[in-house]
């Protein structure tokens, strides 16, 4: 019965192969143009500021060498890691590779109008992203689907769900290091959770934040 | 008038986004099958909420905070926005209604519709405010969430992969346990190699040694290579055994950093 309710249908659109590259050109169109807002704007680049800063580099007039450079290498080893483990990696591979590397790329040639333009920028990301979508189910094609082997599938799911158990207790041993307020509403929160059945990292962050707020932790 | 040009574009730029990673979320929890996208780190953290709405909820809020101060100080949203904030709100309002993970957190589908109206919602609103966040529950994020979270992927999930390969038969182990090592000096951590050893391993395994899974082999073998020389593996290395590091060598790295200083 539940294995009925498990079965999805492996070729309907949403969980087809060709439908990959259309998924990367959505998340890449928005990525790409997140960087236009942030060139324009100064604000919505979706990256970490240290690396949004290689890129500032660049527009402030200095080289675009280092965001280049660092986004490209991080892009090209998502690409080639993405299809073997099923996962592609969107902080390396557009976040960073497309968001940044290539953006820093066109601007060092002195190519800006992707980036001034909002439905250029747009179009620009989503073509890349069909690219890299594209590039990414060629390979599994002549990997792993080629293959009727599952690859170790279920190991990997079973070491997936295990390792998230541990988030909770983690989150109660962070807090109770940050200090004692924030630990002790981390504990409760969790207890209660976990009197109430449910998972306790809920209830360790809710507990940690309330208490936070009313006993900041102190900073040297 | 900046403002409401700002508030357009973002509804589009979150629609576009939060569609993406909506779709690849849900893709994950069917690979390899099923090519996905996000990371492994989002991956085990949606795990980690087991289908709880408020645990997805809570998760996503803790972040959240960090990543408007961030956008308010220095324009930049912080990776969390698309690893974090995202996935688990679109999986926190699709469980507020149904349980069942398999219609909801795994269908791609649905979570791509609802990822786009998160999408839409968060980068509005982050990305045209300008409401300074209270710097306590700042803190709560950089020194409580962060660190659990750092501790998950390092050493937390490496751990955990590596047992299930130790567990999963003798070439899954040897493979799991160098790959495993190699890559947590290579590319800082352990995961993908020992990922990638299970999935040698068990294709061996399953269909012995024949094209595919000596494409696979070279495959690996090449992106350890290029990972290692991008991040500067071999200088490293070199220095570490306290060699001299070749001129040459470093020349080469100089064309592919022309500029960085």
């Amino acid at each position: 019965m539940e294995s009925q309710e498990e079965q999805v249908n492996l070729n309907s659109f949403w969980y087809a192969e060709w439908a990959f590259p259309l998924f990367t050109a959505m998340l890449s169109a928005g990525i790409f143009a997140g960087t236009h807002m942030y060139y324009v704007y100064h604000v919505g680049a979706f990256n970490e500021i240290a690396i949004v800063a290689m890129l500032e580099v660049g527009i402030k007039g200095g080289s675009y060498g280092a965001a280049a450079a660092f986004g490209a290498s991080f892009l090209f080893a998502r690409i080639l890691e993405g299809p073997l483990v099923g996962i592609l990696d969107i902080g390396g591979s557009l976040l960073t590779g497309v968001g940044i590397g290539i953006p820093a790329l066109l601007l060092g040639m002195g190519v800006a109008a992707p980036l001034e333009s909002f439905p250029l920028a747009l179009a620009t990301g989503g073509v890349i992203g069909v690219i890299i979508g594209t590039i990414i189910v060629l390979i599994r094609k002549y990997t792993i689907t080629a293959s009727n082997s599952t690859f170790g599938a279920d190991i990997m799911m079973g070491a997936g769900n295990a390792a998230g158990r541990y988030l909770g207790p983690l989150i109660i041993i962070s807090a109770a290091m940050a200090s004692i307020p924030v630990g002790i509403g981390s504990t409760i929160g969790a207890a209660i959770f976990y009197a109430w059945k449910k998972p306790i990292a809920g209830g360790a962050i809710l507990g940690a934040m309330v208490l936070g707020a009313f006993f900041p932790i102190l900073t040297k | 008038m900046d403002t409401v040009e700002i508030l357009m574009k973002s509804l589009i730029i979150g629609a576009f986004v939060g569609f993406g990673i909506g779709a690849g979320a849900a893709r994950m929890f069917h690979a390899p099958n099923v090519q996905g996208m996000g990371a492994f780190r989002t991956f085990g953290e949606l795990n980690a909420c087991e289908g709880d709405p408020i645990a997805h909820f809570s998760f996503g809020l803790g972040f959240l905070f960090n990543s408007w101060a961030s956008i308010v100080g220095a324009g930049a949203f912080t990776q969390d926005v698309a690893h974090r904030i995202i996935p688990h709100w679109a999986a926190s309002v699709l469980l507020w209604r149904n349980r069942n993970l398999a219609e909801t957190l795994q269908d791609p589908r649905k979570m791509a519709l609802v990822g786009s109206l998160i999408g839409m919602f968060l980068i509005a609103i982050m990305n045209s405010t300008a409401v300074a966040i209270p710097a306590s529950l700042q803190l709560i994020a950089t020194k409580v969430l962060v660190p659990a979270a750092n501790w998950l992927i390092n050493p937390i999930m490496p751990i955990v992969f590596w047992m299930a390969a130790l567990d999963a038969g003798k070439r899954t182990g040897v493979w799991g346990t160098v790959l495993g090592g190699l890559a947590h000096m290579v590319m800082s951590n352990a995961v993908p190699g020992i990922v990638l050893g299970i999935l040698i391993g068990k294709g061996v395994d399953d269909s012995g040694w024949n094209h595919i899974t000596r494409i696979l082999v070279v495959a690996v073998v090449l992106l350890f290579v290029l990972s290692g020389f991008f991040r500067e593996f071999d200088i490293r290395m070199l220095k570490e055994f306290q060699m001299a590091v070749p001129d040459g060598l470093m020349q080469i790295h100089q064309i592919f950093k022309a500029g960085v200083n």
